[in-house]
């Protein structure tokens, strides 16, 4: 009993912030502290008329769909070697695609910027966010789609074949509709991810800032701190619109699969 | 002969499995070891000189404010990691035990969800929560426990440390409740069965063969937390920066990327060396599980 | 009989390990074949060199006639009813059914659909076509399995334990099932399978593998009156071995076996190979008897004393103990009217003829 109030004041702990958010986007003041003063909607107004706001919204929106289709595909490689294939060597290779899962951001994001610009003189642009972005969504997308692939029997595919398809039709007949719900709730995951991720766009992004670099902009204005409260307010609600879908995805996928759910993404 | 390889099992994974891992060695072996050279370089303005040398090195081992950065980070990101997963076991723990199992994926959908929103603005509105006019200021003056705000709670350490802990929290829940589904619920049972008490059976059984999550947690905490420079800006103030705020200065605002370069390796180096060490220390209760 | 499958001199290696040794088989059209053996033994490996799903390291299969070297499963005209059944979950009854029908393109849908429904009712599950694969049970699975190989006419069923999942009443309901199958389709039917008294029900023939080889390759009253080796004997049902020294081989084989004394016994009851010196004679529990009271036998007789009963309803094993053998003997008796069950330490007389007994390699 005592563990579970501890576990409701934990969930409590975690989403304070987050409740905070809609009651500032809403509130009608320039400072963002209590007492409340009354209700508006003129910050999520301003918000529609920010046109410097929406080219990088665009950016973002660019940058995380190319990101979230890119990393789904490699995910899909390496989740289907990790669970349908034996091969040399393969922990070690599945291990080091994995790594950007603990390597500090920091890293990424310098190390990037000076093969990028230092080693081969290019210039910064969305593609080189697009680039680390991938690189980063890549081991969720794996995590995600193992689950997926590890309920797959491998005598599926074969039995495929077995019956008269290539190697192909038989991935495309029989594997893809059974994995199809984890190959989308993997790409909802790393747009969500790439969508959000400022610390490695903050080095690598070119002339135009993506959504988070704007906001990051906005935070050091005082004035702008409402409307920042009312952008958040809308992120927040998409992210978890898009991330129930993912969750309700996933598992049907497991029901389709005829497996027993065993949680969460990770 | 490349026909029969590739046909081969062996062949075909490694040719399944060569896209991601192919991006992993041109996105991420490449430019760390691009970065390695790099320390070894010195940059006057724009001009790069290529020509080797540890001047980089030897300022970071003389300059004072580098080795007190570098210490306070991992200060900062052990009592992350320590909070982090101190708080994060009994709810794991909660979640394996004491949830039904047709909700418990609801709980960790619950627990996840904050995770994935809008990083900057979850580390800003803490500045709302912890700051002078903030929630808890207020919160407590108006019922009276304090007549002035508190003044620790912002732009400094502390703050830092919860802001971070709040944000790493599903990332330590996560492995550990893994651990966790794994145990047998036999072996506790057996171990009752042989007169153990229900917190000796938590010392003997549950705890020992929970460590591989344990361990997991430490380190997908510990080590990310060293390279987030937006915490320490926004809530560190002046006396709360880290080693991560330095090495972006060096690369973005003093345009010295060599010695970011070698600062940044001096910082991962520290972190695999404490990670290796932790894993070591604690190897006898990973051993033949998986 | 014509030669439908033939492999010669197959081997295949994984790494260091040599999962199959030298084989050399044929296999005969519209024959209903099992490949038995211990887990490990390489019975699936080698069904599955046949279905295309492992290349041979070394060696020819030839199925009708073709080497099969170049030809990947998909263009065998072989068809595998999976272990697992690999029902396609997504898909419906009759979708898996007509899955193999996709390339036909000369079938137009109603003839495709009549060819189904054909095929469910072959298996009995008329009327399933609509049912959601997932919802099936391990029974309904296997059928579709079988429905959706045979529809495509192979020459070759290829059959991975396909019993295994069954609980015992379902997997004897399938094994009358699967002979009948067979017999109504007239196509080769290889049966890979750990259980022996399957293999000895459904077989016209059965190969017993160990470590990669075909032990011995023989029908299954031959496999089990007659089996070559120790390993064979042991792995088919029970015998009780003694040792034997043969003394001379003529038309018939002069032979003293342990416990029984000096005998003759025909030289089919011996391998090919035979010589003088010591060998193993087995004889099987039920060969052997009891001599109850009141009853009488013109066979030949031993004294000896129960060592071990084991009451098993319609059947009673002693172990009896006989001079000058040191393992107790394996003894199956039915227990008809009138006979009781002897208690341990009982003394008693064992029947025995030499005509039961088999020398081994």
């Amino acid at each position: 009993m005592s563990l579970r109030i501890y576990a409701i004041a934990y969930l409590i702990f975690l989403y304070a912030p987050i409740i905070l958010l809609p009651i500032f986007a809403f509130n009608d003041a320039t400072i963002i502290a209590f007492p409340l003063s009354g209700f508006t909607t003129d910050w999520f107004t301003e918000l529609a008329s920010n046109k410097s706001l929406h080219a990088a919204v665009k950016n973002s929106l660019f940058i995380a769909l190319v990101s979230a289709i890119t990393s789904t595909i490699l995910g899909v490689c390496a989740a289907r070697a990790g669970a349908m294939h034996r091969f040399r060597f393969k922990a070690g290779i599945m291990g080091f695609i994995m790594l950007p899962l603990v390597l500090p951001e920091i890293i990424v994001a310098v190390s990037l910027l000076v093969v990028v610009v230092q080693i081969f003189d290019l210039g910064l642009s969305n593609w080189t966010i697009i680039a680390a972005h991938v690189l980063i969504c890549t081991p969720f997308c794996i995590a995600i789609l193992n689950g997926a692939f590890q309920n797959l029997d491998p005598a599926m595919e074969e039995a495929a074949m077995d019956l008269g398809e290539s190697r192909f039709s038989a991935f495309r007949l029989v594997t893809l509709p059974l994995v199809m719900p984890g190959i989308i709730s993997s790409m909802l995951i790393a747009f969500t991810i790439s969508l959000d991720e400022f610390i490695i766009a903050f080095f690598l992004s070119g002339a135009s800032p993506t959504m988070p670099v704007y906001i990051w902009g906005l935070l050091r204005f005082p004035a702008s701190l409402p409307v920042v409260m009312a952008l958040g307010t809308i992120l927040v609600a998409l992210s978890i619109v898009l991330l129930t879908i993912a969750e309700l995805l996933r598992r049907r996928g497991l029901a389709r699969a005829g497996v027993k759910d065993k949680g969460g993404f990770l | 002969m490349l026909s029969k390889f590739l046909s081969s099992e062996n062949g075909r994974g490694l040719l399944m499995v060569s896209p991601p891992f192919l991006y992993a060695m041109l996105l991420m072996a490449f430019p760390l070891i691009a970065i390695f050279l790099f320390s070894f370089w010195t940059q006057d303005f724009m001009t790069l000189d290529t020509t080797f040398t540890l001047n980089n090195y030897r300022e970071i081992a003389e300059k004072p404010i580098y080795g007190a950065l570098l210490q306070r980070s991992l200060f900062v990101s052990a009592s992350v990691t320590a909070v982090t997963v101190l708080l994060a076991f009994p709810v794991a723990y909660f979640l394996s035990f004491h949830v039904r199992p047709d909700r418990k994926s609801l709980w960790l959908f619950l627990i996840t969800i904050p995770f994935w929103t809008s990083y900057l603005i979850r580390v800003f509105l803490w500045k709302v929560i912890l700051g002078y006019n903030g929630v808890i200021n207020t919160g407590l003056i108006n019922v009276g426990l304090i007549d002035e705000p508190l003044t620790f709670i912002l732009y400094n350490v502390n703050a830092v440390i919860i802001t971070l802990a709040h944000a790493f929290a599903p990332f330590a829940i996560l492995p550990i409740f893994v651990a966790l589904e794994k145990i047998d619920r036999s072996l506790l049972e057996a171990s009752q069965d042989l007169g153990e008490s229900k917190f000796m059976t938590f010392m003997r059984i549950t705890l020992p063969l929970a460590m591989p999550g344990v361990v997991g947690a430490v380190l997908i905490v510990f080590i990310p937390t060293i390279g987030d420079y937006v915490t320490p800006e926004l809530m560190g103030g002046a006396g709360g920066k880290l080693i991560a705020n330095m090495i972006q200065t060096q690369f973005l605002a003093l345009n010295n990327a060599p010695l970011g370069a070698a600062l940044a390796i001096v910082a991962m180096l520290c972190v695999t060396a404490i990670s290796l060490t932790f894993v070591l220390i604690n190897r006898r209760w990973l051993k033949g599980r998986s | 009989m014509t030669a439908l499958i033939t492999l010669t001199g197959v081997n295949k290696y994984y790494a260091d390990y040599h999962a199959l040794r030298e084989i050399n088989l044929t296999i005969n059209a519209g024959e209903f074949f099992s490949l038995l053996g211990p887990s490990g033994c390489g019975k699936t490996t080698l069904l599955r060199t046949i279905a295309g799903f492992e290349s041979v390291s070394d060696g020819v299969v030839m199925i009708g006639g073709k080497d099969m070297a170049d030809v990947p499963a998909n263009l065998r005209p072989t068809n595998m009813v999976f272990q697992s059944y690999a029902i396609f979950p997504h898909l419906t009854v009759a979708e898996n059914v007509a899955f193999g029908l996709r390339k036909s393109k000369d079938l137009d849908k109603p003839t495709k659909a009549k060819m189904v429904e054909e095929a469910l009712t072959m298996v009995g599950l008329a009327g399933y076509g609509k049912r959601a694969a997932h919802a099936l049970s391990g029974g309904q699975r296997q059928r579709v399995a079988l429905a959706r190989a045979l529809i495509l006419k192979p020459k070759v069923l290829l059959l991975d334990e396909p019993l295994s999942a069954l609980d015992k009443k379902m997997r004897e309901q399938m094994q009358v099932e699967l002979i009948r199958l067979q017999r109504q389709v007239g196509i080769t039917f290889i049966l890979v399978t750990h259980d022996q008294e399957e293999a000895l029900v459904m077989s016209d023939r059965i190969a017993v593998m160990f470590e990669g080889e075909i032990g011995q390759l023989a029908d299954p009253e031959t496999l089990y009156r007659r089996p070559n080796s120790r390993r064979v004997a042991s792995f088919i049902g029970k015998m009780n071995f003694l040792d034997a020294e043969v003394n001379a081989v003529s038309e018939e084989i002069d032979v003293t076996v342990q416990g029984l004394g000096p005998l003759k016994i025909s030289a089919e009851q011996a391998p090919e190979e035979v010589s003088v010196g010591p060998a193993v004679a087995g004889i099987r529990p039920e060969t052997l008897g009891i001599l109850f009271e009141g009853e009488t036998t013109n066979r030949k007789l031993v004294d000896g004393v129960v060592d071990e009963v084991v009451y098993y309803g319609d059947m009673t094993y002693y172990d009896v103990r006989i001079d000058g053998v040191a393992q107790p003997l394996n003894i199956a008796m039915k227990n008809l009217i009138g006979r009781p069950v002897l208690d341990v330490g009982a003394k008693t007389r064992v029947i025995w003829d030499e005509r039961s007994l088999v020398l081994l390699k």
